[in-house]
């Protein structure tokens, strides 16, 4: 064919789903086109035609409207219009039907638009050879949607091994024990002679603590305790673990967040194994542990302030990698979280120990593992019941040090003041517990929108118990207070997906447009929103997300493949943010949340459009539930 | 009405079509001569026509050749991309090379092109009883005439509809000047926004007038009411 018909050849080329098809087949297509050129206000199908067929625009423009007018999309240069074809192409194929579609909707052009189209029964061949042509159309937004997310998956298994790794892969067994009335030098001669850098400790084949030569070297040698010691002595006591189930990531991610490099493996809760920071290592070129561990050798804020420069490189290098925006949240806000570990420990150096046992918490996308690099921060404490009134005076100093050292570092003063250095978000246990107890017992809305960021809570530092008993507390309530989900819900329902795109425009839901799409408020806010409702609904207590969504499916509050639905939503909108921010940060630009419709590939661009249905379908379940 | 019906019948091109019918010889020629012309009064969104377009190695029907034939079918306003056509005619001459530039047709895809006979027997049966459609008709009519009468020793008639002039009587109407560049195939795409073409292939030409002239057309206050005899040259 050469330069014959090369225009039109790659105009359909480009086209999904016919971008799947090998160029036989598109040359195929191309001679059973029919171009029509419509006048502006004309409606389709063109006169004179009256079987089924699929139209994709050329040139010009489309507007599909409903029966009662209402706009239902837009269609510009390269979009494909179905509404005069039968989506179940496999009946077509048996030469049922001769007549146009029965369609609702109503298709109008905006412009003289110039109209290519292909009969039925054209694609029906096509598609018998080639499922993807005929999977393409029979198959409604939230299954092209999951299609494309397994199909990142595996990229993401190329790119990047250690997310879809079990640990079992990485780690060392048997791992070598140690009893708890061996001395200190046996231990070090049992490790020299195995040549490990760590031991479990057994009380009765009981793992009951770990010690790595670290230990021997800072808790006996430096400190000049007699080698003869039980080995008991210097161990660490609740050893974290990980079950042999885990992935690996989530094994790095564990010991970055408590700067440990060596962690024992359980099976059916028995320490099977150990896995180790290098054997991680050696897989992944760049990993959040190096960070954590430099964060936490930091002697000053000046150090501090430089390490936090590299943090737009580490999210560029991590969505390089093809990191899911799971996993590059959950890095950037393991990091986040090591350097507001570090500020706290350095405010205790300069102010002495808490008077009283408090926890630092993080709120809104840090707590929820779903921070990107330099965001906001969102901070508060919570104290022991037990503080007297002129304790306040250690916590006010704690807090200004902490959140001005943060700002430092790049993480904003938050904009609504929900910091530690406000002294409302500096409070004991039972302030916190009647603070909820007003929210979900007399829900004002817009208090409610100002306070939703304390349903996601999750403590950083210090006594998790205080946030444990005033979040079990808070989730009796919620569970049962319908009042409290109803408010909320109309809350979350006031961010809604747009309608889709049209050329370089974002059909908001009053049809008006904008030259950007927020990314943010209008596709991963509302799935944070939904997931938020599911969980205080349902009583679950996880606050990340993906985890709110999976504990809640199968559950009153949405069903299993709807959350499936939901879930691969969120995975793909966060996957073009990371995608769009590493853009914005190669590029020394703030790393936003506003996607131009222009940074979109055409199949992008048909995902995102499924990705909206799928919101706002469980959006408008959940209006319909009230 | 009857007087004009007489009068197209003796002087029209219909009328010329079937004096012809007679002189020509059997075969092609006297086929697609057999097969009578459209009505004049037929509306413009009825008319069956054959978008043409020819490439050749000069302007001079008698001394230049004929390189490659393109063209498409339009139906009641509608471009039928499985009746499209494409072929390059074998010749003896060499082909000089600025010409080639313009074509991109080179001696050795020409030595494998068809005969001159088959092609333009391809284009009469597919032209029958439909109205040529071309751009800047002085080409195609003067080396199709030229290959007929090679051929079949007659010049015959051919209806022609010319998106050419259709746009320059626009021009000429507003009484401005203008650039006679503006005339140009693409410059007149672009001005009536359709896609950019690949130029210089005679088929991808003749979808490219075919586009252009459902453009021209739709641009007029009443389509619908336009006949051929209003655009026919």
């Amino acid at each position: 064919m050469d330069i014959e018909l090369s225009e039109i050849s790659s105009f359909i080329q480009s086209i999904p789903p016919f971008d799947s098809l090998p160029k036989p087949t598109i040359a195929l297509l191309i001679r059973e086109l029919s171009i029509n050129y419509l006048r502006k206000g004309e409606a389709l199908p063109p006169k004179g035609i009256n079987e089924p067929r699929l139209y994709i625009v050329r040139k010009g423009a489309l507007s599909c409207l409903s029966r009662n007018g209402e706009l239902i999309s837009r269609l510009g240069e390269g979009d494909l219009c179905t509404a005069f074809c039968k989506h179940d192409l496999q009946n077509t194929k048996q030469g049922i039907s001769n007549t146009v579609f029965k369609n609702q909707s109503h298709v109008v052009t905006d412009e003289d638009s110039l109209l290519y189209s292909v009969e039925n029964k054209i694609l029906a061949d096509i598609g018998n050879k080639y499922p993807c042509v005929n999977d393409y159309f029979s198959h409604n937004s939230a299954e092209r949607l999951k299609q494309k997310m397994s199909q990142v998956n595996e990229e993401a298994i190329i790119s990047s091994s250690l997310m879809n790794t079990s640990v079992s892969n990485f780690y060392h067994s048997p791992v070598a024990g140690i009893a708890c009335d061996e001395s200190i030098q046996q231990a070090a001669i049992h490790m020299t002679e195995k040549g490990y850098s760590c031991l479990v400790v057994l009380d009765n084949n009981k793992s009951v603590g770990i010690v790595t030569d670290k230990d021997i070297r800072r808790r006996c040698v430096a400190k000049g305790i007699a080698i003869t010691t039980p080995i008991s002595e210097i161990m660490t006591r609740n050893m974290s673990t990980i079950d042999i189930k885990s992935n690996a990531y989530d094994a790095l991610m564990a010991m970055t967040a408590k700067h440990i490099h060596h962690l024992p493996v359980t099976q059916e809760g028995d320490v099977v194994g150990m896995v180790t920071v290098t054997d991680l290592m050696n897989n992944e070129g760049h990993n959040a542990v190096n960070f954590s561990s430099i964060i936490h050798k930091a002697k000053n804020l000046t150090e501090l302030k430089e390490i936090s420069d590299l943090l737009p490189k580490l999210q560029i290098r991590l969505a390089k990698l093809g990191s899911s925006a799971d996993h590059v949240g959950k890095s950037i806000s393991a990091i986040t979280m090591a350097f507001t570990k570090r500020l706290i420990e350095m405010a205790e150096q300069r102010y002495g120990q808490a008077p009283v046992p408090y926890a630092w918490l993080a709120a809104g996308s840090q707590a929820r593992q779903e921070q990107l690099a330099h965001s906001d921060q969102d901070n508060a404490i919570i104290i022991c019941n037990s503080m007297k009134p002129y304790d306040d005076a250690w916590f006010e100093n704690l807090a200004h040090f902490v959140c001005d050292g943060l700002a430092n570092c790049g993480f904003i003063y938050c904009p609504g003041d929900i910091m530690a250095t406000n002294p409302k978000w500096r409070q004991p246990m039972r302030i916190w517990q009647s603070y909820f107890s007003d929210w979900v017992g007399t829900p004002a809305p817009k208090a409610l929108l100002n306070a939703s960021v304390f349903f996601d809570l999750d403590t950083l530092y210090g006594d998790p118990s205080l946030l444990k008993i005033v979040r079990s507390d808070m989730l009796s309530k919620t569970q049962s207070n319908s009042l409290f989900i109803a408010h909320l819900t109309k809350n979350a329902l006031g961010l809604r997906p747009p309608l889709g795109f049209f050329r370089d425009f974002v059909l908001k839901q009053n049809g008006k447009h904008k030259a950007t799409l927020d990314l943010k408020h209008n596709g991963i806010a509302p799935i944070v929103d939904l997931a938020r409702i599911y969980a205080l609904s349902q009583g679950i207590s996880a606050v990340n997300t993906i985890e709110r969504i999976q504990q809640a499916a199968g559950t009153s509050a949405i069903t299993k493949s709807s959350a499936e639905n939901l879930l691969d939503a969120y995975a793909f909108l966060g996957m073009l943010r990371v995608k769009h921010q590493a853009q914005k940060l190669i590029l020394v630009q703030e790393a936003d949340n506003y996607l131009s419709p222009k940074e979109l590939s055409k199949l992008e661009r048909e995902h995102l459009k499924d990705a909206f249905k799928v919101i706002k379908t469980l959006q408008d379940s959940r209006q319909a539930s009230f | 009405m009857v007087k004009n019906a007489l009068f197209n019948f003796l002087t029209g091109y219909e009328a010329k079509r079937k004096r012809l019918v007679n002189k020509a010889p059997k075969g092609p020629l006297k086929d697609f001569l057999s097969v009578p012309f459209p009505d004049l009064n037929t509306s413009i969104n009825q008319l069956s026509m054959l978008a043409v377009d020819f490439e050749t190695t000069g302007l001079d029907a008698k001394g230049d050749k004929l390189l490659s034939v393109g063209f498409v079918a339009m139906e009641q306003g509608q471009i039928k991309l499985n009746t499209c056509y494409h072929q390059i005619i074998k010749t003896k001459d060499l082909l000089q090379e600025n010409n080639v530039i313009i074509h991109h047709i080179t001696d050795e895809q020409k030595n494998r092109g068809e005969k001159l006979r088959t092609v333009i027997e391809a284009l009469l049966k597919a032209l029958a009883g439909k109205v040529m459609l071309v751009h800047f008709s002085r080409i195609e009519r003067q080396f199709l005439t030229q290959a007929c009468i090679e051929l079949y020793g007659i010049s015959p008639q051919f209806p022609i509809i010319d998106t050419l002039v259709i746009a320059k009587r626009q021009l000429d109407k507003r009484d401005v000047a203008y650039d006679p560049s503006e005339l140009r195939l693409a410059n007149l795409r672009h001005k009536h926004q359709l896609p950019a073409h690949h130029g210089h292939n005679a088929l991808n030409d003749a979808i490219a007038t075919a586009e252009l002239f459902l453009a021209q057309i739709n641009t007029k206050a009443k389509t619908d009411k336009i006949q051929l005899k209003n655009l026919l040259l």
